[in-house]
């Protein structure tokens, strides 16, 4: 079960809900006012920050990550506090877009500050 | 005055060829008469004589030289920004436009109040690579005194282009100038831009693209790092103030001393206005003055950090916080009889009341209808844009009200082509004077009405987001000013 914290006006957010549920995962829908509160208490670091913010499995996931690197995440389990896709780079999904594709990386953040990349997607 | 003939089309290509063009002697008057108010890594200025300003613009790629910065830097006559243009109301102006890049481009004279159609202000046009086309308007008798932007509006590729380099400033000289105590200050004009540094951008691996608008590390003045401005003690600058960036908003201080704030985007306002620190988004101008007020020492001109967005809680979504920069150096040099403020600028009257009040809502979605079809892009009100569709038609001579709303989750600077509007509401805090302005900042989840007058010239014009990223995104409409011009 995948618990997702976004805002009312977003609109790629409903996107990405959307993926997840047609990669197998249930998702718990959850609109917040407030989502910098969530981010603090999940430990997301700022500069990783993206416009929705989820948990799974005790894991934070930040942003349009592919369906198939939360997979890889909850095969490996990694020693992360979780994975996030910063920013929206256009082509990420619930991003797809007409106007173009974006290369981007998901990158894993530690407790401790580490931040390392995940996966690196050509798009 | 500041104004020297050089009636014949020249050409700058950059300081190696500024030896070719100090041959003609009209055009070394013209250069003699630039060194009023040094400025740091200026660009040429060329300033109109007996009526007309007449130049040949070349659009095209060149080596970059900002130390760290990218290998290739977009130019206009081989610098970045390109020409600094002085004008009188009244003024023709023809410049001869040529694009040598490998993508379309055309010319918008962001703030002018110009026709937007035909070769005066008109985005719709389309110069091919390869191509030229020449702007030739005048600029009207009674327009305001101010500081203007030329740059690239090719709709899909305008933030390529900005966030490449291409700007160029243009002054309108007028009743601001001739307060004598403005007059007697030192003149800077400041384009502030950002470049992405020369190991790429890593705007695309840390997820800063398009979606947020691109950003650089690499903050520059002039095209310069850390450029220094000399002041003397008791001296007084005025520093004209252009965010040329494709997305990014300076938070900006200056150690040690209180800006004047004297003129807005598009004028003067009635009096200066005390400023500890001046937030400026894409396509937003400020003229301020600066006392010398200590007694030595050097100053920052500080970037400090800004937020995009940060009371919806997003926090700097992708970006990395950092502390503040340093993007000028204040010098003091010397010692002169202090030099006062002025009292008193330009009244700025009050607009009409309204006809009519319109609402225009900013965001992101899937789906919108526009030109590009389906997918993800930025709207207003539910679409996105399209050329070949008139989303606002206005009668000229009209006075409306829009309600501009922020419904997104991150910043927009919205900004509407040849007519200046006033902030009359806002649900953040509205500015301390009535002003000009023609880009206002909305905060995710703000909302402002800005009141505007459609005066002097019909046609079709936009309106659009000036983070230029969102702009090729969709976040632009069509304006249709009805009426025939008095």
């Amino acid at each position: 079960m995948v618990t997702a914290y976004r805002t009312a006006s977003c609109g790629c957010c409903k996107g990405w809900l959307q993926h997840m549920r047609a990669n197998g995962f249930q998702v718990r829908d959850v609109v917040v006012a407030d989502l910098g509160a969530i981010k603090r208490r999940l430990g997301i670091p700022a500069q990783l920050s993206s416009c929705h913010t989820a948990q799974v499995a005790g894991y934070a996931l930040e942003g349009h990550i592919p369906a198939s690197d939360i997979k890889q995440l909850l095969r490996k389990r990694p020693a992360v506090v979780g994975i996030a896709l910063p920013g929206m780079p256009l082509g990420s999904p619930g991003m797809e877009s007409a106007y173009g594709k974006e290369p981007f990386t998901v990158m894993s953040f530690t407790r401790g500050g580490s931040v390392q990349p995940f996966s690196a997607h050509r798009s | 005055m500041t104004t020297r003939l050089h009636r014949r089309q020249f050409l700058f290509l950059g300081m190696g060829s500024i030896a070719t063009v100090l041959a003609g002697g009209a055009v070394v008057r013209s250069m003699q008469a630039s060194s009023r108010g040094s400025r740091p890594a200026g660009a040429p200025r060329l300033s109109s004589s007996a009526g007309e300003l007449e130049l040949d613009l070349v659009a095209e790629a060149r080596a970059g030289t900002i130390p760290g910065g990218p290998a290739e830097v977009l130019t206009y006559n081989g610098r970045s920004p390109g020409p600094l243009l002085e004008v009188n109301p009244g003024d023709r102006v023809r410049i001869h436009l040529q694009n040598r890049l490998n993508q379309p481009t055309n010319l918008h004279f962001h703030g002018l109040h110009i026709p937007p159609t035909g070769s005066a202000d008109n985005v719709f046009l389309r110069v091919a690579p390869g191509g030229s086309t020449t702007y030739d308007f005048t600029i009207p008798s009674n327009h305001q005194a101010g500081l203007f932007y030329l740059h690239p509006h090719q709709h899909g590729v305008s933030a390529d282009q900005v966030f490449g380099g291409l700007a160029g400033t243009l002054i309108v000289r007028g009743a601001l100038d001739r307060i004598p105590e403005v007059a007697a200050a030192s003149e800077h004009v400041l384009v502030l831009k950002d470049f992405a540094s020369g190991s790429g951008n890593p705007g695309s691996a840390m997820g800063m693209g398009r979606m947020l608008g691109r950003e650089g590390p690499l903050l520059t003045v002039n095209g310069t790092l850390n450029p220094e401005l000399s002041i003397a003690s008791g001296g007084l600058l005025r520093l004209r103030l252009l965010n040329a960036s494709n997305a990014r908003i300076y938070q900006l201080a200056l150690e040690g001393h209180t800006m004047q704030l004297i003129a807005t985007d598009g004028g003067a306002i009635a009096k200066p206005e005390p400023l500890e620190e001046l937030l400026l988004a894409p396509g937003e101008r400020a003229d301020v003055l600066v006392q010398g007020n200590q007694r030595g020492g050097s100053y920052s001109l500080q970037a400090l950090p800004y937020q995009p967005s940060g009371h919806m809680g997003m926090g700097a979504m992708g970006r990395p916080a950092g502390s503040g920069s340093t993007l000028a150096t204040l010098r003091y040099s010397g010692a002169v009889k202090p030099l006062a403020l002025p009292m008193a600028l330009i009244p700025v009257p009050e607009m009409p009341a309204p006809e009519r009040t319109r609402r225009f809502v900013m965001g992101h979605a899937m789906g919108g209808m526009g030109s590009h079809g389906m997918g993800m892009g930025f709207q207003i009100n539910g679409a996105s844009f399209d050329p070949n569709r008139i989303d606002t038609r206005v009668e000229l001579g009209s006075t409306e009200d829009w309600v501009i709303v922020n419904n997104d989750v991150m910043d927009h600077p919205f900004h509407l082509h040849t007519n200046s509007f006033q902030i009359v509401n806002s649900s953040e805090q509205l500015p301390a004077q009535r002003a000009w302005k023609d880009t206002i900042l909305l905060r995710a989840g703000q909302e402002a009405t800005i009141r505007v007058r459609f005066q002097d010239f019909p046609g079709r014009t936009v309106y659009h987001c000036h983070n230029l990223d969102h702009e090729d995104l969709g976040l632009m409409g069509v304006l249709q000013i009805d009426g025939k011009p008095s």
